[in-house]
């Protein structure tokens, strides 16, 4: 085996990427989109009215007199918990986006902080993260109620603040979910459409047949092709990753299990192709049989929607699916940090690995017939 | 005997002489008359063979694409495989790069077999596949880098760009280039690691007929270099150009082989003279009883068959005597689709003659 061959197929096959504008656009571009319109889809972009739920365990005039104040921006809708729930539970059995929580002894500490400068009070803002674009509008309408009260009660002075509290755990965000997924179907697109080019209109165009008659091992080609499919679903992973911090401010966590998962959804689905490659040889053809059965694994594998919002025999059927356990792998991986979990999904997808992708080395002709 | 072709440096005419293995004569280019001294070549040996093919076949099912066929290929030799589409010429080329696994048949190049020395063999072959498209998106240059770097013997980029006259269009991308360029890149791309046989599987095709006359160019510059050349096409004038040695190939079988004019002379008509507008009614009868083959083709045309040139001035120095008059005359001599229509009964195009 030669580097300098696998390099320079490696170096031939950037520069014929990067040159293609549609292919770019599928790669980079495309995913971005998506990310975006899901984002402004499961956002909340659009709505119009924003309710505010307040609990109010002060129970006196100046906490009436703030909540009276929300109400009168006219943005906010309030809604008053009573004081006897417990927080938490009213929460979680309620599915509450936003609720703020005036603390007992609000007014009291207010007065306080008149004597003692250093006095403030803070009320909990309790909010789901995955809503990012109305929490930015509730939150700027409540800091500016909190900041006319600073200045009407000491002159600018902050008496009072917010402090923020995720309502749900951060891994079970939307977008926590969708990002790994959205990961899985790039890299399974790319490896997928990537591979039948390669065994269907490479050979249309006589290139294997060129190659054959070269020097160029069958050895050299595939590590090179491999190299290159690693390397756009590395740059396709980091794009997601950006605009998920960037858009939405997403944690996340590159660990080891990631990048395994990585590797191996890129050798699985470049298997997958090269067996789709093989058995249907019209470049059109295998384009249609790859969206046939790459375009129903992206909505049954849990890339868009979780698993349980499917009936029963569905989600039966999503845990055969390789692209189910990427999703999970890279979920549990990168964001869950449920490493046991993590460590079986990619036991999983390395085994589907293995088998695609000797079955499709090994079942691809390099000669004609 | 044997007979060499040859190119004339003065008008570009291509033409034979012939004479003793190694033997230096002068010799008469017959368009300009133009002198000079030649060698002939010395006698075939084993060693002097590019390609060996000994029983070659290729089955497909019940279909027989190549049956059985054997040739050979001198070095420095343009050998053309001649034959309508369909004919096995592709498959047979194919077997002979490795590409398809014969059915039987052992396959030599530079006296080394096939199946047991291909990667060395490698080294020094260069293949222009039947309907090549390199990628898309590298520039000629590029394009010739990369197959280039898959040798460790690599010819000099810039030279070959040079002899193929590729300077004006090294930094477009192969998608943009015209048929012409592009089958001109594929000669170069066969040539990156200064190989002794190029193959060349109907590197003309589709190509109009300036396009077609460039490629043929760079072909015939191959031959210059020493360079051994095996094309198959199905175009005759491409043979009849280029090549030193021809082999027919109809229905998996080669049917004919030899220099052009080994195949002229053992199967065509000889040469056809044409009188042009007779003015003699009779004429053709008065021919036929002066022992001519001639027939009419119409409108007063008169085509005779020629033997030899002297039954040229015979027919003319007739006509002359019994006082018929024409407009004009021409000769043609027999060519390959002659031969390929009188050996199959069908045209070169694959056309049958009923």
């Amino acid at each position: 085996m030669r580097p300098s061959v696998i390099a320079t197929d490696f170096v031939a096959s950037i520069k014929t990427w990067s040159r293609s504008k549609g292919t770019l656009f599928w790669t980079l571009a495309f995913p971005i989109m998506l990310i975006l319109i899901f984002g402004a889809i499961f956002s909340g972009i659009g709505e119009t009215e924003y309710t505010l739920h307040i609990q109010d365990l002060d129970g006196s005039e100046m906490s009436r007199s703030f909540i009276e104040s929300l109400n009168g921006t006219g943005a906010i809708k309030t809604k008053i918990v009573t004081s006897s729930e417990n927080i938490t539970s009213y929460i979680d059995e309620n599915s509450i986006d936003r609720l703020v929580v005036i603390p007992k002894g609000y007014e009291e500490t207010i007065n306080k902080s008149f004597i003692d400068q250093n006095t403030s009070v803070n009320l909990s803002f309790y909010l789901d993260p995955g809503e990012q674009t109305s929490n930015q509008v509730v939150i700027s309408v409540v800091s500016s109620v909190i900041q006319s009260f600073n200045m009407k009660l000491t002159g600018g002075r902050n008496i009072i603040g917010i402090e923020q509290i995720s309502t749900i755990p951060e891994e079970f965000t939307f977008f926590d979910f969708f990002l790994p997924g959205m990961i899985g179907f790039t890299i399974m697109q790319t490896c997928v459409y990537g591979s039948i080019e390669r065994n269907t209109k490479f050979r249309k165009d006589g290139i294997l047949r060129k190659l054959l008659t070269t020097p160029i091992t069958r050895t050299e080609w595939i590590l090179s092709k491999m190299l290159f499919m690693l390397f756009l679903s590395f740059i396709s992973t980091s794009l997601i990753i950006a605009v998920g911090i960037i858009v939405y401010g997403i944690s996340v966590h590159i660990t080891p299990l990631m990048i395994i998962i990585i590797i191996a959804a890129s050798f699985l689905f470049s298997g997958l192709g090269m067996l789709i490659g093989r058995f249907v040889k019209d470049e059109e053809t295998a384009d249609t049989a790859g969206g046939a059965i790459t375009f129903p694994m992206m909505f049954l594998a849990g890339t868009f929607f979780q698993l349980e919002m499917m009936p029963e025999f569905l989600q039966a059927f999503a845990r055969v699916l390789p692209l189910y356990y990427v999703n999970e792998g890279l979920r549990n991986a990168m964001t869950y940090m449920n490493q046991s979990e993590a460590i079986l999904n990619t036991i999983a997808v390395i085994i589907f690995a293995s088998v695609f992708f000797i079955a499709g080395v090994l079942l691809t002709k390099w000669k004609e017939d | 005997m044997i007979e060499k072709r040859f190119k004339c440096p003065d008008c570009g005419k291509v033409a034979s002489h012939s004479g003793m293995p190694g033997e230096i004569k002068i010799i008469y280019c017959p368009y300009c008359g133009s002198k000079g001294r030649a060698r002939l070549p010395e006698l075939k040996h084993i060693e002097d063979l590019a390609i060996e093919v000994s029983g070659l076949r290729k089955i497909y099912g019940d279909l027989v694409a190549v049956n059985d066929i054997s040739f050979s290929v001198k070095k420095g030799e343009i050998f053309a495989f001649l034959g309508p589409n369909g004919a096995g010429k592709t498959t047979t080329v194919e077997m002979i790069e490795s590409i398809r696994q014969p059915t039987a048949g052992t396959i030599k190049l530079s006296g080394k077999d096939i199946k047991t020395h291909f990667n060395d063999i490698k080294k020094n072959i260069g293949v222009l596949p039947q309907e090549f498209h390199s990628f898309e998106r590298l520039t000629v240059r590029e394009t010739l880098v990369y197959f280039s770097k898959l040798y460790k013997k690599r010819a000099d980029i810039n030279k070959i760009i040079e002899s193929m006259d590729l300077k004006s269009c090294e930094k477009t991308l192969y998608k943009n280039l015209s048929g012409g360029l592009r089958q001109r890149v594929g000669v170069a791309i066969s040539l990156v690691n200064d190989p002794d046989i190029v193959f060349l599987d109907e590197p003309t095709t589709g190509l109009d007929p300036k396009a077609r006359r460039d490629v043929w160019n760079v072909i015939a510059g191959l031959r210059d270099n020493g360079k051994t050349v095996f094309l198959t096409t199905h175009y005759m004038e491409e043979a009849e150009y280029l090549a030193d040695h021809i082999a027919i190939i109809h229905r998996g079988k080669i049917i004919a082989e030899g220099s052009l004019n080994e195949l002229i002379e053992r199967y065509g008509h000889g040469s056809l003279l044409r009188i042009k507008r007779c003015k003699t009614d009779d004429a053709v009868k008065t021919l036929r009883e002066k022992g001519f083959d001639a027939s009419s083709e119409g409108n007063g045309n008169i085509a005779v068959k020629i033997d030899y040139k002297d039954r040229v001035l015979d027919v003319l120095s007739n006509l002359r005597h019994e006082c018929i008059e024409y407009e004009s005359i021409d000769i043609r001599r027999s060519n390959l689709e002659e031969i390929f229509l009188q050996l199959t009964g069908a045209k070169l195009t694959g056309e049958e003659i009923a």
